[in-house]
């Protein structure tokens, strides 16, 4: 409804945009529309099938084989997967190292992100400011840089010791230690929720207001407004953060690579690590391929049971 | 809204999972970097070349580079230079894309004996009989390192020992003897504790378990994989336990530091031993120059301690250097790597940082100007040479993936997971399995 200056309504001459029959504008056909049409898109497609489709149906063949890097392989069937699961215990143990990672820092990141987003939504002078500054970490988040100050900041004489030290609590070797080292990967993992926390902050803009303030009346506290509006109307962004997250924290990479190098004993070891060792530093191609799909079938499996879960807990306000 | 969120869900479901796919797949992929491989005939040739080190390194091997092309206009170097850590992930990538660069620098061992195993290196056997590359001064022993089923696969760089480097002044200090070259593993512990005790700091670096444990059992009479490299060269798993229990005795009475304090090095610049916090290191005497820029006193080189000390001693080629079979420019490969192996300058800058030369008369000439650690590098090679066996080159191709195993056994002894014992059976368990037995 719209309003003037004044305040009082006026009759807006209603002038539905899209009513209006489309008429395609007279023009001579040529015959290569369609051509004109294919080689708009071509870039995607060729993208697609090239980088995209062929290296993954090839990475499947090769995954029945013993492929090491370039000479002669052939066919081995399951071989490769009968080994990862009945004789490789460095492969469970990547396994179990990417579970408890994925578990903790993925809820970690979701709840920091929606904590924070919360708080920014209050906020009404220079937004935008606190918004890069808190979305920056994520910007260089999976860069090698700060992989690096990461090593630097828990290393034995890093600076977290050395606050430790200051405020006279026992330093630790963060890193050195197999039971802690794990943890300061989680911690990086949760303190770049820069993107979830963009898209909570929009699935919150877009919370009606008048349901704030009805309840508000009614005399809700502001806790209640918390669990009983503004969570349940942020379901469906939720779970597509959710979604989102729980594949990248599958498919970490580069903090166990570069903070930890999958030490000490292997306790940082993730999947995709042990993956990119076994192709890249023993030759073994054919098993790292076969360890990929695995990687995909539970990344499959993982997506389709939140997915499933959703009617249960996702309200869609429509 | 629901229709909204459900497609956005969707549609990154579908971007995900294409993705997670290709992150497996690109390991086949490999990764394609852009060599046009250069022109043909006597136009501008572009040669490829890699290289892992320090930065000290990097600077002098682009001093070479220059002279090189200086020398040969039409010869374009480009470098393509890493630390050690990453190295050979990086060449795997580029050998799955068969893009190995022309010159490579090779690793002896595991790495040399993997490589051939794929047939990715060239047989530089007919380079030498067309003279394009000339060894005639070079010691037939030292070419045979770089040969693996009579091909010619490797020439090495220069040449390398295994050394116990030690800081004689704060054995001094401590109140210790000095190490001879008739010194047995108790010899120095007893060194090692000392100092501990007396100057608070650690008695000497842990071991690296991989050339350490290889030497402790050459010593012994033993090799670390039989003749052909189908299994284990030793049976008696007491000599590991011994081994990983000498170890972990250190580690546990703080004389040796752990895997811990070991980890946070970041390279050579940053050892123990530069920073006066062990008197003692086991590791290469090519690393000795840098290190000895990094600190701010000369180190002495002793052999390692033992009970059969010239049968566990060899001389191992500094690193290799390899022509790709996918270079289209072997000739002009080989050239370079003749270039190398035989000018004098090229040694003058670069000194022993890639092993002492192994052109017998630029070694002599070398002597003349030499300054202090050098010397003591020099001196130290010619002891090994008269003092040791040759080396062992029956690495089996999966003996990268062995020592990988034998490093996280040694972990977790040293952490305490498993007892020395368990860790010995282990290992033999292990490496049977790696190698299909």
């Amino acid at each position: 409804m719209a309003q003037n200056q004044t305040g009082k309504e006026t009759v807006v001459p209603v002038k539905p945009p899209f009513k209006k029959p489309f008429k395609r504008p007279k023009r001579l056909r040529t015959g290569y529309e369609e051509l004109s049409g294919y080689a708009f898109i071509s870039p995607f497609i060729i993208g697609l099938v090239a980088f995209t489709l062929y290296p993954i149906v090839y990475s499947l063949y090769l995954s029945f084989t013993n492929y090491g890097m370039g000479g002669e392989y052939e066919w081995i069937g399951l071989a490769n997967y009968e080994r990862m699961f009945t004789t490789d215990d460095t492969w469970r143990q990547s396994l179990k190292v990417t579970f408890l990672y994925a578990g903790t820092a993925v809820p970690l990141r979701l709840v920091f992100a929606l904590m924070v987003a919360v708080a920014l939504n209050k906020i009404v002078e220079a937004v935008g400011l606190y918004r890069t500054m808190l979305y920056l970490p994520s910007v260089v988040g999976g860069s090698i840089g700060i992989s690096i100050m990461w090593r630097q900041l828990f290393g034995n004489d890093g600076a977290f010791n050395s606050v430790l030290a200051s405020i006279g609590l026992p330093t630790h070797s963060w890193l050195g230690d197999p039971g802690t080292a794990i943890w300061t990967l989680v911690a990086l993992y949760g303190w770049q929720f820069g993107s979830s926390m963009l898209i909570f902050l929009a699935g919150l803009r877009n919370i009606p207001k008048t349901f704030y303030e009805a309840s508000a009346v009614d005399g809700a506290k502001p806790w209640q407004q918390f669990f009983k509006i503004t969570i349940p109307l942020l379901t469906p962004v939720i779970l597509f953060n959710t979604i989102m997250q729980t594949i990248q924290g599958f498919m970490a990479f580069t903090p166990s690579f570069i903070v930890t190098n999958g030490g000490p004993m292997n306790s940082t070891l993730l999947y995709v690590l042990y993956m990119y060792r076994r192709a890249f530093e023993f030759f073994d191609m054919g098993y790292a391929s076969a360890m990929a799909w695995v990687m995909l079938i539970i990344i499959a499996i993982f997506t389709a049971v939140i997915f499933k879960s959703s009617d249960k807990w996702v309200h869609y306000n429509d | 809204m629901k229709k909204k969120w459900m497609f956005l869900t969707a549609s990154v479901l579908t971007a995900s999972l294409a993705l997670a796919a290709c992150g497996g797949a690109s390991d086949t992929g490999g990764e394609t970097t852009d060599s046009e491989g250069g022109g043909s005939g006597d136009e501008q040739i572009k040669l490829r070349m890699s290289w892992w080190g320090s930065q000290e390194r990097h600077d002098m091997t682009f001093k070479i580079i220059e002279m090189y092309e200086k020398e040969n206009p039409n010869i374009k170097i480009e470098p393509e230079f890493t630390g050690w850590d990453g190295y050979f992930e990086r060449m795997a990538a580029q050998a799955a894309g068969n893009n190995l660069p022309d010159i490579m620098q090779q690793n002896f061992g595991e790495y040399l004996n993997l490589y051939a195993s794929q047939g990715l290196l060239a047989d530089l056997n007919e380079f030498k009989d067309s003279g394009d590359l000339d060894l005639s001064k070079v010691d037939d022993s030292i070419v045979q390192s770089g040969m693996k089923d009579d091909q010619l696969l490797g020439i090495p760089s220069g040449t390398n020992a295994l050394t116990a480097v030690y800081n004689a002044e704060m054995l001094e200090e401590a109140g210790a003897d000095l190490p001879t070259d008739d010194w047995t593993w108790e010899d120095f512990e007893e060194i090692a504790y000392k100092v501990h005790d007396e100057l608070d700091t650690y008695g000497t670096r842990s071991y690296e378990a991989g050339n350490i444990f290889e030497y402790y059992l050459r010593e012994q009479g033993f090799a670390l994989f039989n003749e052909d490299g189908t299994a284990l060269g030793y049976d008696d798993d007491q000599i590991l336990t011994d081994y990983l229990t000498r170890a972990k005795q250190m580690v546990d009475d703080g004389v040796a530091p752990g895997y811990d304090v070991i980890q946070q090095i970041q390279g050579i610049e940053d050892e123990l031993i530069v920073h006066k916090n062990a008197p003692f290191d086991l590791r290469w005497s090519n690393q000795m120059k840098t290190m000895s820029m990094a600190a701010d006193y000369t180190f002495d080189l002793n052999v390692l301690p033992g009970d059969n000390i010239s049968q566990g001693m060899y001389l191992k080629p500094a690193m290799l250097w390899s022509v790709s079979e996918n270079s289209e420019h072997k000739e002009e490969a080989v050239k370079f790597i003749n270039f190398f192996t035989n000018t004098k300058e090229v040694f003058d800058t670069i000194g022993s940082d890639r092993g002492v030369p192994i052109n017998n008369e630029i070694r002599e000439e070398m002597r003349a100007d030499l300054d202090e650690i050098e010397t003591k590098i020099y001196d130290y090679i010619d002891k090994v040479t008269e003092n040791s066996s040759p080396i062992d080159t029956n690495f089996p191709a999966q003996s990268s993936e062995i020592l990988t195993e034998l490093n996280t056994i040694d972990e977790r002894v040293m952490y305490g997971q498993i007892t020395p014992e368990e860790g010995a059976a282990e290992f033999r368990k292990s490496a049977e399995m790696i190698l299909g037995n």
